[in-house]
């Protein structure tokens, strides 16, 4: 296939550069790497989910032909935590099991038979604790404590946030509606489960390889972990084979470090298999949530009463920002000039919660669309309607009682939604409805917050060169998951550079060589590395051409062009190959480095100083409504969706196949988290460890998904771009609930909604009319 | 256990125990790790491989199974290009993102499209059904196989 | 590690058995390696059947139909003979596992692993399917519901296989129904499922019923009392409603991971409804 070789323009679609080796094969991700000396490790996980841990028997195992060594915290000579805020979570655990996937020992073996035997050797004694599996009752348990040298027992983190009158403010309602709702953990399952390869080598260097979102915290996490110098740590970041939060943080890179310093010079490799990884990996938070919303006769939201439990299982990893994230956008985007808004982010036995696309959006979505919609019905309004009345406009104060002041085309993403024909032709489409069947429609409208708050810089460091050859060389320093960022920053950076696809080299991710630039999360990876990446690539330009300049005597860099390959000065048509200037430039020259910090919030009303600290605040939003038909078998109680619409405003856009690959991937996600997706934990043990009882859709299950963008532009976003990986997430949930509701007159509190709770609904509904 | 097969057109005679899984075979012994792993149960499609021109999963067939077989991987299914035309309208529809689904999505597509000249969405959503993909919610996968078969490979 | 053979005729087969009678016999893979690979099973010694072309085809042979055990789903789906006796069993194949699961399972395998929730079980149960069960000198016939014995059990002994699967050709239905409710469209497990084959008459009398239900018992479920009921009533939704308690009364579900009890038991009756699609 023969590449472009226009100069890359922003605005429009670029192939992904990465899909050339990934469609052949030929891309090797981190659980790709293999060779005939290197050694598999694998964990022994707890099995049980809350004991203290008395003693393990790992002399059988170790004893076992073809086992290279077994490894416990004993061998382990940092501090054996490792987590993102609090340090929580051990390497292997030396005290308490605290879930069942806990790691306790570490077999490296010759191969994979050799390997499953060993761990099935080791034995763990230990004394059994009582279950904390309820969040919400675990917040009151003093006795029964995950932690025992957490200040707030089993509470992470607790935050709450007042604003007007708060709750006082329902007694000048005029209608109070008040539900709760229940959201199950839902499992990433990005089909490459956790993997890694790593060697130590004679110089004392220790390079993981690993599928990561991570890779500079990791390092750290790895060092301290361990006992290592930072210096002495390299993480390696492939492509990932997806991630979506899931990698967000340490899974095996620790491990990996651990079972490499036990055999200096031989490469090791750990691989998890689909249960391991089910068992073992972070999940979005299950979470329980009570909703009271007060309105007006006219249709304005007047004021709102929000609590909710996040359960984040043992250990921390990110869960008091997800729940704070949760708790900034628990009121939606509306302005509600009342609110009391409190989360809990509790510690119990359950598998991790953790970051997870959306972060703690979805939840509180879940409730509060539906809640709006509620409100609407008892007002004989629209559920378009009561939207278009309450939306923030910029300017306007959203319910934590901070001022929105980034782009806010919400209002245009309803108005469109308004004129499109899916929403016109729906009372149509609805009375069509075949025998058996009953039809719906729901909407939701979403914001979403970008990068990662106040207090924690959000910053990247871009570094781009001109290399020796002529081209030019991006050092990304955040990691491509396989949402195409990558692709993007080189669209950024050719379009500045007037050059072709094929005049740009990509360095992946790589603690040696490209520089840290955060996570790629939170819908900041191309906002905030295109920024820096902008500047950088600017800089360099203007240093080649002053060099072009000084060396031909021209006036100013202004005659001067850049074309793929070449410099054009435009009063003569001289031209000037690039890899002959380069030799003109020195390293400082070529070389060129940009730091970038995002802009954070500065108000300091409503939010204290430990909630800053996690994140919130947020500066910048994007919007979307969305749109769902839905279709419900009165046989079976199934929900088919048959069309769905998303209007987002993401501001400006780069490449728009990228942007509308994102849409259609949360969406996508959205809808398998609304329907299908039940990760189901009964006594702190996780019952579906498969892809036949976890269900994700399949090809048969999505509808084709129309898209339309609010191109709005955002001043400081990389040419008016802003977040758009996540935002679409949040909103398949609600929208096929109040499509159920507008089907059926059937509200379902608890997701997903399977055939079985919606039959059963309908059950009822009959049984209480009769 | 000697086994001889023939690998995307060249002939393989490999010493391997009989019970080892094809996709190990594939990946470890012989290096070809275009073929992935994502669940080894059947239940992902990620493993697929051509065996005398059917799709078939990788994790549940044992090695004394290849034995005759013709078997194409992703990295043998171009013709005298570089690339097959499904894999190009991939790119160019944007149907790969982590890129992980991808080389079992051009299997199944290369099946398809020698069965179906013209195939329908639904007959191409039926035809990858096996295969699961959670970056990008399929459309593009479609939109790439249509297009696919528009230019009658 | 474990022995495999891969015998390439039934006699390479006889002495297989002969020499190693408790070896482990299986054809696509698509349970057996499964459950292999998963520890619930660890024999010793393997034999894949795959490559016997005795054990494969599809025969008109007088009034019936012989299918070979070995017969891929994908094979049969791709059968004129097939799609014009036994719609039924072609539609419930449609919607078994997946493209790449039918391309490697077979039909007697799905029989043999026996499970409730088996895609081609309700409808061989309607259609009195009689399968061929060999040793290296004997052959026998049972009828399906004989040879399932419960959950993953089947009546096979050592030294036997399931050669073929008979089935008689019908002309006579005019309604060939099969539903499967799963937790999603492709690569699911029955949670219910159903197969019927009707005969109405052109002033619509049914003259014939018969109806099978899988996911919702240990075993396929097909009742007389269901089929009395039907035989000589309209066919009209007042009838199928009517049927729907004596269906509660016959299926026997149990809670798992998919579904529970109660709603096997609703949906089970409530299919029988969608019959009426085929109303003239």
């Amino acid at each position: 296939m023969k590449l472009d070789r226009k100069i890359v323009e922003i605005g429009r679609i670029i192939p992904r550069i990465d899909a050339f080796n990934k469609v052949r094969g030929l891309e090797k991700y981190a659980s790709d790497y293999h060779s005939k000396d290197m050694i598999w490790v694998g964990v022994k996980r707890a099995g049980i989910p809350h004991a203290r841990l008395k003693k393990i028997k790992i002399d059988k195992a170790k004893h076992l032909k073809g086992v290279i060594d077994v490894l416990t915290h004993k061998d382990v000579k940092g501090t054996n935590r490792q987590g993102v805020v609090r340090k929580d979570q051990p390497v292997l655990v030396d005290d308490k099991i605290r879930y069942a996937g806990d790691a306790v020992a570490l077999v490296l073996a010759k191969d994979k038979k050799v390997l499953m035997h060993a761990l099935s050797l080791i034995a763990i004694d230990y004394e059994p604790l009582p279950l904390i599996f309820d969040a919400e009752k675990a917040i009151n348990d003093k006795k029964n404590l995950v932690h025992e040298d957490n200040p707030d027992g089993n509470v992470l983190l607790h935050g709450k946030i007042e604003t007007g009158k708060g709750n006082k403010a329902f007694s000048e309602c005029d209608l109070v509606v008040e539900a709760s709702f229940e959201v199950p953990y839902q499992e990433h399952a990005y089909l490459e489960t956790e993997a890694g390869w790593a060697i130590l080598d004679s110089d004392g260097m220790l390079t993981i390889t690993v599928s990561t979102q991570t890779p500079f915290r990791d390092r750290s996490e790895v060092a301290e972990a361990l006992g290592l110098d930072i210096k002495k740590v390299r993480i390696i970041a492939p492509y990932c084979g997806g991630a979506f939060g899931g990698k967000d943080g340490i899974t095996v890179q620790t491990l990996l470090g651990l079972a490499a310093l036990t055999v200096p010079g031989k490469p090791v490799k750990i691989w998890l298999n689909r249960e391991e990884s089910f068992i073992s990996s972070v999940k979005r938070h299950q979470a329980r949530l009570y909703y009271k919303l007060g309105a007006k006769k006219d249709g304005k939201l007047h004021a709102l009463d929000v609590r909710f439990f996040y359960d984040t299982g043992p250990y921390d990893h990110l869960g008091g920002v997800v729940m704070a994230l949760g708790l900034e956008h628990s009121g939606g985007p509306y302005h509600i000039p009342n609110t009391n808004l409190k989360g809990w982010v509790v510690y119990t036995n359950n598998p991790i919660g953790g970051a997870f696309r959306a972060f703690g959006v979805p939840q509180v979505t879940f409730a509060m669309e539906q809640m709006v919609d509620m409100v609407a019905k008892r007002l004989n309004l629209s559920p378009l309607e009561i939207r278009l009345r309450n939306v923030i406009k910029k300017g306007d104060k959203i319910p934590i009682g901070t001022t929105m002041l980034s782009s806010t085309g919400i209002t245009d993403c309803l108005n469109i939604l308004k004129q499109h024909p899916l929403w016109k032709e729906r009372e149509r489409w609805k009375r069509d409805a075949p025998i058996f069947k009953k039809r719906g429609v729901g909407i939701a409208s979403i914001m979403h917050a970008m990068g990662y708050g106040p207090v924690v810089p959000d910053y990247a460091n871009a570094k781009i060169e001109l290399t020796e050859d002529g081209k030019f060389r991006i050092f990304c320093g955040v990691v491509d998951m396989g949402q195409g960022n990558i692709n993007s920053y080189m669209q950024i950076a050719a379009n500045i550079l007037n050059q072709d696809i094929d005049n740009i080299e990509l360095i992946l991710p790589d603690t040696e060589k490209t520089l840290s630039s955060g996570s790629s999360s939170a819908s900041r990876t191309t906002y905030t590395f295109g920024n820096a990446l902008i500047d950088a690539s600017k800089t360099l330009k203007e240093y080649i051409l002053n060099r072009v300049a000084d060396l031909i005597m021209a006036k100013s860099i202004d005659e001067f062009t850049m074309v793929p390959g070449k410099i054009i000065h435009l009063p003569t048509g001289k031209s000037f190959l690039l890899k002959e200037i380069t030799k003109f430039l020195n390293d400082s020259e070529r070389i060129v480095t940009k730091h970038y910090r995002a802009p954070v919030s500065k108000e300091l009303v409503s939010i204290d100083e430990r909630l800053r600290l996690h994140g919130i605040p947020h500066l910048i939003f994007s919007f979307v409504s969305h749109l769902a038909y839905v279709e419900i078998d009165e046989l079976t109680g199934e929900v088919e969706v048959k069309k769905y619409l998303s209007i987002t405003d993401s501001g400006k856009i780069i490449n728009p196949q990228i942007l509308e690959q994102q849409i259609h991937g949360a969406i996508a996600q959205g809808l398998g988290y609304a329907i299908y997706e039940d990760f189901v934990v009964e006594d702190g043990k996780a019952k579906t460890l498969d892809f036949s009882t976890y269900i994700i859709p399949t090809a048969m299950d999505l509808p084709d998904i129309e898209s339309i963008n609010v191109e709005l532009h955002e001043s400081s976003g990389p040419f008016g771009m802003k977040g758009a990986g996540e935002i679409n997430t949040n909103g398949p949930l609600p929208a096929v609930a109040n499509g159920v509701a507008d089907a059926l007159d059937i509200r379902i509190f608890r997701s997903p909604l399977t055939g079985e709770r919606i039959l059963m609904a309908l059950k009822e509904k009959k049984e209480m009319s009769n | 256990m000697k086994i001889r097969f023939i690998l995307n057109g060249e002939t393989k005679v490999i010493d391997v125990e009989a019970d080892r899984r094809v996709i190990d075979v594939i990946r470890e012994d012989l290096g070809l790790t275009g073929t992935k792993e994502a669940c080894g149960r059947g239940e992902c499609g990620s493993c697929t491989i051509l065996v005398d021109g059917s799709p078939k999963l990788s994790c549940l067939m044992l090695a004394a199974q290849l034995e005759g077989r013709e078997i194409i991987t992703i990295e043998g299914i171009k013709k005298d290009s570089d690339m097959h035309p499904i894999q190009e309208a991939f790119i160019k529809h944007g149907a790969v993102q982590c890129g992980f689904c991808t080389p079992g999505m051009v299997l199944v597509s290369f099946d398809l499209l020698k069965r179906n000249k013209k195939p329908s969405r639904d007959e191409i959503r039926e035809a990858i059904s096996g295969n699961l993909c959670r970056c990008t919610g399929y459309q593009k996968i479609v939109d790439a196989i249509e297009a696919a078969a528009k230019r009658e490979l | 590690m474990r022995k495999l053979f891969l015998p390439k005729s039934l006699d390479e087969l006889w002495e297989i058995l002969s020499k190693d009678p408790d070896i482990s016999i299986y054809a696509g893979g698509t349970d057996f390696l499964v459950k292999m690979q998963k520890g619930i099973i660890n024999p010793s010694s393997i034999v894949c059947i795959e490559r016997i072309d005795e054990l494969k085809g599809i025969r008109e042979d007088n009034d019936k139909i012989w299918i070979g055990a070995c017969t891929t789903h994908t094979e049969l789906l791709s059968n004129h003979i097939i799609k014009e006796n036994f719609p039924v069993l072609l539609k419930a194949i449609k919607v078994l596992g997946s493209p790449l699961i039918r391309n490697m399972g077979t039909i007697g395998g799905n029989i043999c692993t026996a499970s409730p929730a088996g895609d081609t079980l309700p409808p061989l149960y309607i259609l009195d399917a009689e399968l061929e069960i060999c040793t290296k000198d004997s052959l026998s016939i049972v009828a399906i519901k004989d040879f399932i014995t419960g959950p993953g059990k089947t009546s096979l002994k050592k030294g036997q296989i399931l050669k073929g699967i008979f089935i008689r050709k019908n002309n006579n239905y005019t309604i060939h129904h099969y539903e499967k409710v799963g937790q999603r469209k492709a690569l699911s497990i029955a949670i219910v499922s159903m197969a019927a084959l009707l005969k109405v008459s052109s002033n619509g009398d049914i003259e014939d019923a018969r109806l099978s239900w899988g996911s919702v018992a240990p075993m396929v479920i097909r009742s007389n009392n269901v089929e009395d009921f039907l035989k000589g009533k309209k066919f009209s939704i007042e009838t199928l409603k009517a049927l729907k308690s004596i269906v509660e009364k016959e299926v026997s579900p149990i809670d798992d991971i998919r579904a529970t009890a109660l709603y096997r038991k609703l949906v089970a009756s409530n299919l029988v409804l969608r019959l009426i699609k085929y109303e003239i």
